[in-house]
C-alpha cells in the first residue's frame, strides 16, 4: 500500500538517534548532519523556515544512500528513506536538485538506464518463470546473468528474461522522480504480464526490495498477487539443500569474504542463502566482514554514485578495507551493481572480486 | 564574530590542524550541531525559532590535533564544546556561546583488547554499539548498556558518569574505567595511571569523570570487560504497594544477591509504559529482576530473590514478562513510542540512601503533581539503578499541552524543574544520578555542594584558567 505523506516521518526521526550505529554515511564521514537524524532535522527545519533549500542544504538531502539501514533497524519501522525520496521529488519538481540528477533522469527517460545508450525492446517470450535482468546486470556485470542462467538451468528452470538493460524504477524513485519510476515499473509489470510467468526471479536483494516493497510503498503499484517473487540465491540455496544442485568443491586457496550487497539489510530472510552457496564450493570457511548481515552497509551502488560520488566511493572503499582487515584477498558477491563498484577500487587494495553466480556456475558438477 | 579578521584567522588555523575535510561552517552543520537531546533547544527549533549555533565544527583525528585546537582556542579565547554522540539530555553539548564544536567521532579506533586481563583500550569517539559488536566477536562485553548505546560514544559514557541497564551488578561507566588519556585545556596530553586501585596519591582521574568537558577532552579510555554471560535470567513480579517493593530491592542489595537488574515501576508507569510497550495490563508496582553468569549461581540468586519478593507479598508473573522487558527495553526510546514534542517532558532522576528513598519519591511526586495540576502534569517513575546503600529514581514529568510560546514554555519547564529539584534537595537526594549536569542542572550545583562548591570552582580555574572548556556547563560560569 502506498505510504501517505511519507515526509511527515521526519517529525519522528529528527531527534531520534537510535539508528546512528548502522548509519553508513554517518559512519564514514563522522558528520552528524549526514545521519538519518541530521537529514530529518534538516528537512524538518526547512519546513519551519529555519533554513532554505540551496546548493548546500540540497546536497545534504542527496547524501543519503537509500540503502535501508535506518529503517531495517527501526523498531517502529519509520520509513525515512521513503520520506527522503519524497523530499527529493519536491526538489526535482522545483528545479532545486543538483544538475547531475537531471542528467541521470534524462538518461533514464531516453535509455531506461544511465549505464548504456541503447533502448532494448521488451521481451516477447513466454514462460512459467521470468527473470528480471535490469540495467546493472546487463551493462555493468553481464557474467552474473550468464552464471545465474546456467545455475537455474541446472535446477530445471529456464526463465524468460524481462527488463534487459532497463532500470527497475528504483533509481528514478531514489533520485526524486516518482512519475518516471512508476512508468518504468508499470512497463516492467506489463512485460511480466505478457510473459505469462507466475514466478518472478531477481538477481539481487535490491531488485527484491524494489518489486516487493518500493513499488507498493513509494509508487502505488504492485506485482500481481498470483506472481511469486523469489531471489535467485535463495532458489539455488534451496536446491542445494535438497540435493538438486550438485556442486563440486573449488581448489581456490585464497582467503575470501562474502560481501552482503547493497540493500541486503532490506531482505533479512536471505542472509544465509548466499553463504550456504559459497560454502558449498569454497574449500575454507569465509572470513565474515564486520559490517555484515543485518548491519551490512551499502557498497556504494545506489543513487549516491551519481549524486555524491565521493561518498559512494568512500562506502565502497570501506567495504574493501573491512575485508582487507579481516585478511581476505578475494571478495564474493552476487549483486551486479555491488560487484561493479567493488571492482572499481579493489585493485588499489590488492583484492580480487568474483561474482557468486559465476563462481557457482564454474563448479556445477556434471 | 562573523566576517571578523580573528574569525577568519581562526578558521584558517583550524583548517591547518584538521584539514579542509574536517572543518565545517556550513549552515546545515551549524543547525544540526546546535542541539543535543535537551528538551529546551529541541522545543525552540520545533517552534521555528533559531538558537545559538557553533561557529566552527571540527572533527580532529588524534589527541595531538585536539591539543593544538585547545591551544589555539586558548590563544583566541574561544569556547570549545566537546561532542560525542549528542545524546545527552542535559544540554551538556550545546554550544551556548558559539565557538568551536569539537566532534570526537573520528577518534574511533580500538587500540587493544587484552583477553587476559579483560580490558579494552579504545579511542573516546568510538560508537558504543560498534565497540560492543567488536567485543562480542571475542566473547566479551563491556557491561555498560545505556539506552543511548546506539548513538553514544565511549567518551560520552564517561564524561557525564553514565549508567547502563545492568549497572546494579556491573557498576556505572565510571566504575568500569581503569584509565584515560585526556587533553587538558592548555593542550597538555596526560595519561592517568594504568590501574585505578592504588595508593600513589589521590585519584585525580576521577576529576574528569563528570566534568562533561569542562576540565578537558577525554580522548582514550581503558575499560574493564566481562565474558558474555553463560546465562541471563529475567523474571517479573508485581507488588501491591511500592513500599514493599522498595524493601524487597533493599534486601536483595544488602544481602548481596548481585542482581543485574532490579527495575521497579511505580503504579502509574506500570499502568502506562508497561501496558503500552509490553502489553501487560497490571495494577501495582511492576518489578523486573535479572541475574546472569554461571547458570547454577544465577538460578540460586534468583531463587533467593524470589523468596524475598514472595515474603513481601509479591505476585510471581513468571519469566516471560521479564524476558519481554529485556527484549524490548529500548523500545521506549523509538518514536512514536517515546516522549515527543510538542509535549513538555523531563527526566528528574535522583539518587539517595535507602532510608530516604521512599520519602524522596513521594515528596518529588507531590511537588510536581500538586504545583502543576492545572497543566495536567503526569509524573511517572521507576527505580532502575540500585546500590548496596540505596537506589536511584528515574522520574519523568510530562505535560501534553504546554504553552505554545517558546519563552512561556521554557519558563514553565524551569518551574517544574525547580519544584522537583527543591523537593529532591530538601529530602536528601542528589540532583542527578547518571544524566550529567550540563546546562539544565547547572543552577543547582551551588546548592547541591554548599561549602564545597567554591573548592570545585577553584579547581576549574586552576585547570582551565581561560575558561574555554564548555563554558556554562556543570555550573561553572553560571550562578
Amino acid at each position: 500500500m502506498k505510504l501517505n505523506n511519507p515526509i511527515d516521518t521526519v517529525e519522528n526521526c529528527r531527534y531520534c538517534l537510535m539508528c546512528r550505529h548502522v548509519a553508513p554515511v554517518g559512519h564514514i564521514t563522522k558528520d552528524e548532519t549526514l545521519t538519518p537524524h541530521g537529514i530529518a532535522l534538516t528537512v524538518a527545519s526547512q519546513r519551519r523556515g529555519l533554513i532554505q533549500w540551496n546548493r548546500e542544504t540540497v546536497a545534504v538531502i542527496y547524501s543519503e544512500p537509500d540503502g535501508g539501514n535506518c529503517r531495517a533497524h527501526c523498531i517502529t519501522d519509520q520509513p525515512l528513506p521513503e520520506a527522503i525520496a519524497a523530499v527529493r521529488a519536491e526538489l526535482t519538481a522545483q528545479d532545486l536538485a543538483p544538475a547531475i540528477v537531471y542528467r541521470v533522469h534524462e538518461a533514464l527517460e531516453k535509455w531506461h538506464t544511465p549505464f548504456g545508450e541503447e533502448r532494448l525492446a521488451p521481451a516477447t517470450g513466454r514462460a512459467e518463470v521470468a527473470l528480471f535482468v535490469g540495467d546493472e546486470a546487463h551493462y555493468l556485470w553481464p557474467s552474473a546473468l550468464e552464471g545465474a542462467l546456467k545455475l537455474l538451468e541446472a535446477v530445471g528452470l529456464r526463465p524468460t528474461l524481462i527488463g534487459r538493460g532497463r532500470s527497475s524504477g528504483y533509481l528514478a524513485s531514489s533520485l526524486g522522480f516518482p512519475e518516471t519510476a512508476t512508468r518504468q515499473g508499470q512497463e516492467l509489470l506489463a512485460e511480466l504480464s505478457a510473459s505469462g510467468a507466475s514466478r518472478l526471479l531477481v538477481l539481487s536483494p535490491g531488485d527484491y526490495f524494489t518489486f516487493n516493497q518500493l513499488y507498493p510503498e513509494r509508487l502505488g503499484i504492485a506485482l500481481p498477487p498470483e506472481v511469486a517473487l523469489n531471489d535467485v540465491a535463495s532458489v539455488l540455496a534451496e536446491a542445494l539443500a535438497d540435493g538438486r544442485l550438485p556442486l563440486r568443491a573449488s581448489e581456490e586457496p585464497t582467503p575470501y569474504a562474502y560481501v552482503d550487497p547493497t540493500h541486503a539489510v532490506r531482505v533479512p530472510q536471505r542472509f544465509d542463502a548466499p553463504r550456504a552457496l559459497v560454502g558449498a564450493v569454497m574449500p575454507s570457511a569465509p572470513l565474515e566482514l564486520f559490517w555484515r548481515r543485518e548491519r551490512a552497509h551499502p557498497v556504494g551502488s545506489t543513487a549516491l554514485q551519481f549524486t555524491r560520488p565521493e561518498l559512494a566511493d568512500a562506502l565502497t572503499r570501506a567495504r574493501l578495507e573491512d575485508a582487507k582487515n579481516r585478511g581476505a584477498e578475494l571478495l564474493i558477491c552476487e549483486d551486479p551493481g555491488s560487484l561493479y563498484q567493488l571492482k572499481q577500487h579493489a585493485g588499489a587494495l590488492s583484492l580480487r572480486v568474483k561474482g557468486l553466480y559465476e563462481l557457482l556456475a564454474e563448479h556445477i558438477a556434471c | 564574530m562573523k566576517s571578523s579578521i580573528p574569525s577568519q584567522m581562526l578558521a584558517s588555523e583550524l583548517e591547518e590542524i584538521v584539514g579542509e575535510a574536517h572543518i565545517s561552517t556550513k549552515e546545515t552543520d551549524k543547525l544540526v550541531y546546535s542541539t543535543d537531546w535537551f528538551w529546551v533547544p529541541q522545543m525552540f527549533l520545533d517552534r521555528g525559532e533559531a538558537i545559538t549555533t557553533p561557529d566552527y565544527i571540527v572533527r580532529p583525528g588524534s589527541a595531538e590535533e585536539i591539543s593544538r585546537i585547545l591551544k589555539l582556542a586558548s590563544a583566541y579565547r574561544v569556547p570549545v564544546v566537546p561532542w560525542g554522540g549528542g545524546s545527552g539530555s542535559q544540554g551538556g553539548a550545546l554550544p551556548i556561546y558559539g565557538g568551536i564544536l569539537l566532534d570526537t567521532k573520528r577518534l574511533d579506533q580500538i587500540i587493544d583488547i587484552d583477553e587476559v586481563s579483560l580490558t579494552v583500550t579504545a579511542q573516546a569517539g568510538i560508537n558504543g554499539a560498534q565497540l560492543e559488536w567488536e567485543l562480542n566477536e571475542k566473547g566479551l562485553t563491556l557491561p555498560h548498556y545505556p539506552a543511548s548505546a546506539n548513538c553514544a560514544t565511549l567518551g560520552g559514557y564517561l564524561a557525564p558518569r553514565g549508567s547502563g541497564t545492568l549497572s546494579t551488578k556491573y557498576g556505572k561507566a565510571e566504575d568500569l574505567v581503569l584509565g584515560m588519556e585526556v587533553v587538558l585545556p592548555n593542550g597538555d596530553i596526560i595519561r592517568t595511571p594504568p590501574v585505578p586501585q592504588h595508593a600513589a596519591g589521590p585519584d585525580f582521574y576521577r576529576l574528569f569523570l563528570g566534568s562533561e568537558g569542562t576540565f578537558g577532552v577525554i580522548t582514550e579510555a581503558t575499560m574493564q570487560l566481562d565474558y558474555l554471560p553463560e546465562t541471563r535470567l529475567f523474571r517479573a513480579v508485581l507488588f501491591d504497594d511500592l513500599h514493599n517493593a522498595i524493601e524487597a530491592g533493599r534486601l536483595m542489595m544488602t544481602r548481596r544477591l548481585d542482581p543485574t537488574v532490579i527495575r521497579l515501576y511505580d503504579s502509574k508507569s506500570t499502568a502506562s509504559r508497561i501496558k503500552r510497550i509490553l502489553g501487560h495490563d497490571l495494577d501495582g508496582a511492576y518489578m523486573v529482576l535479572g541475574f546472569d553468569g554461571d547458570p547454577d549461581i544465577a538460578a540460586l540468586q534468583e531463587q533467593k530473590a524470589m523468596e524475598i519478593c514472595l515474603e513481601l507479598n509479591a505476585r510471581d508473573l513468571g519469566r516471560e514478562p521479564g524476558e519481554a522487558w529485556w527484549e524490548h527495553r529500548y523500545d521506549f526510546y523509538y518514536p512514536p513510542q517515546n516522549l515527543k514534542l510538542p509535549w513538555m517532558y523531563g527526566t528528574t532522576e535522583t539518587v539517595a540512601t535507602f532510608d530516604k528513598i521512599e520519602k524522596l519519591y513521594y515528596a518529588e511526586k507531590e511537588a510536581v503533581e500538586q504545583q502543576f495540576k492545572e497543566w495536567k502534569v503526569d509524573f511517572i517513575a521507576h527505580f532502575s539503578h540500585w546500590f548496596h546503600w540505596g537506589s536511584m529514581i528515574y522520574s519523568r514529568f510530562i505535560i501534553e499541552e504546554p504553552p505554545e510560546d517558546p519563552r512561556e514554555a521554557l519558563e514553565l519547564h524551569n518551574r517544574v524543574w525547580q519544584a522537583a529539584m527543591t523537593a529532591v534537595l530538601e529530602n536528601g537526594g542528589m540532583v542527578n544520578e547518571h544524566h550529567g549536569v550540563g546546562l539544565k542542572l547547572a543552577r543547582y550545583m551551588r546548592r547541591q555542594y554548599g561549602d564545597a562548591w567554591p573548592f570545585l570552582e577553584s579547581l576549574k580555574r586552576a585547570i582551565d584558567p581561560s575558561g574555554i572548556m564548555n563554558p556554562g556547563k556543570v555550573g561553572f560560569g553560571v550562578g
